[in-house]
């Protein structure tokens, strides 16, 4: 063993990767050899610099990533998938990050968003669009048989109705190519209510807009579609109607992820009128995250945490 | 983030990985524990990124803006001012150097650096998520420390 010997072993001791027995010669030599422990001392603070170039996630930057995920699971066309995958994938996940407890609940509203998107997407077929001047027809059509009566002579009288697929392209100024996205907010289809959200969200300016944004948000089925719509409230946090549907959200919707986008957003403006609303739900929200929020926003704000 | 050090790719990276994990859940099959098969998914993605960086000779941690270049980090990061402005300055050049040598790294050996110093796994674990054996991830540690060090010279 020499000076060249341990100093290449010098990185994998620092970082205790070495056997046993190469670990205590290592150790034997920096006690007599000032060189080799001045190699030592240089790895520690190379690794002490390096520890202060870690770049951590901002909380932001996670909200975004799973708003950005929820709308990406909603909106993905999917295939008629057997129960038993999301409980396997939230077995294995419980199992394995169970030292994440933050990771929990978005974990559970994903699965929340893709119950809900397979349920809706196995309950109806979408009725179509109102056509549009611009329109191509193409020839799929779609029928519904209203009722069937057969007659004496052997022949048969049936009444239905007649569905036909168009597309209509335009750009998002264009009032039939906004009133058609209006139209599929509150469509069946949850992946195309994602859609419609997504790029109505750019123009929450305009009062029909804003109008469906709130909607989408206090009663839409889907989370996907929910967290959405609260993008699309960013802007207008100022807004009292909009501080009011998000107050709801808050209190009632039974996603976290859609709660705590919701609480961001409404304690980005001071509002006294929203203080009894934070307080309650410091007292019964179990998601730490919004709790913790509320309670802040609340001591910001100088009032009161609880209630007496 | 912290390998990338871009939030956008950061932000790519986490829906990529999360989607292929639903995806190809069904092909897990227990044979190594799901924080491995998870850890292996997010790296392969990560080193994708990392070779496109390479093939681009881009650095997409490097944002041009009206003052000259800005690591993109640096955007997010709120420092106390310096009082010292020797120290200010001896600070800022060791970021730079530190981030060129992350950069020098190939993408294997950059991964297996930030698998150990940053997220604290084993070499052991480490060669298991990236199909290699540990003491290829030994070496590969060993190579990245050596680099890093002879471009941070007396820096540290």
């Amino acid at each position: 063993m020499n000076c060249d010997w341990v100093e290449k072993r010098i990185p994998l001791y620092f970082y205790g990767e070495l056997p046993p027995a190469e670990e205590e010669s290592v150790e034997a030599h920096l006690h007599g050899c000032a060189a080799c422990a001045r190699e030592m001392e240089r790895q520690r603070r190379m690794a002490a610099a390096l520890d202060g170039r870690r770049a951590e996630p901002s909380p932001q930057l996670l909200e975004e990533c799973r708003a950005d995920l929820l709308a990406a699971i909603a909106s993905r066309p999917q295939q008629r998938t057997p129960k038993g995958r999301w409980t396997l994938f939230l077995e294995a996940m419980a199992a394995t990050l169970a030292a994440f407890h933050r990771l929990r609940q978005p974990v559970g509203a994903l699965a929340l968003v893709a119950l809900g998107f397979f349920a809706a997407r196995f309950t109806g077929m979408n009725p179509g669009a109102a056509p549009a001047p611009d329109q191509t027809a193409s020839s799929e059509v779609y029928s519904t048989v209203r009722s069937i009566q057969p007659d004496d002579a052997g022949g048969v009288r049936i009444a239905y109705d007649e569905t036909r697929r168009r597309e209509v392209s335009g750009r998002m100024d264009d009032q039939g190519i906004q009133r058609l996205l209006l139209t599929a907010v509150t469509g069946d289809n949850p992946a195309v209510r994602v859609e419609s959200v997504g790029l109505l969200k750019e123009r929450a300016g305009s009062s029909e807009v804003r109008d469906a944004l709130l909607n989408a948000l206090l009663h839409d089925s889907n989370a996907g579609v929910r967290m959405k719509a609260l993008e699309g409230l960013k802007p207008l946090t100022g807004d009292p109607e909009v501080r009011k549907s998000l107050a709801g959200a808050l209190e009632s919707d039974d996603v976290p992820a859609v709660r705590m986008q919701a609480v961001d957003l409404l304690v980005t403006h001071r509002d006294d009128a929203m203080v009894g609303v934070l307080q309650d739900v410091v007292q019964r929200e179990d998601n730490d995250y919004v709790r913790l929020k509320c309670e802040q926003a609340l001591k910001d704000w100088n009032a009161s945490v609880g209630t007496f | 983030m912290n390998l990338l050090r871009s939030p956008e790719d950061a932000r790519d990276v986490y829906q990529e990985a999360f989607l292929r994990v639903y995806k190809n859940l069904e092909s897990f099959r227990f044979d190594c524990s799901f924080q491995t098969w998870l850890y292996r998914i997010v790296t392969n993605i990560c080193l994708d990124q990392l070779r496109k960086r390479k093939v681009r000779k881009e650095e997409s941690a490097v944002m041009e803006t009206g003052d000259g270049p800005l690591d993109r980090m640096d955007a997010f990061e709120e420092e106390a001012p310096q009082a010292d402005p020797e120290r200010s300055m001896w600070n800022v050049e060791l970021k730079a150097r530190i981030d060129g040598a992350l950069r020098d790294l190939t993408p294997r050996e950059r991964m297996v650096f930030e698998l150990r110093h940053y997220q604290g796994l084993r070499l052991r674990d480490i060669g298991e998520t990236l199909g290699t054996t540990e003491e290829a991830a030994k070496n590969c540690l060993f190579r990245a420390t050596r680099k890093m060090r002879s471009v941070l010279g007396d820096f540290v």
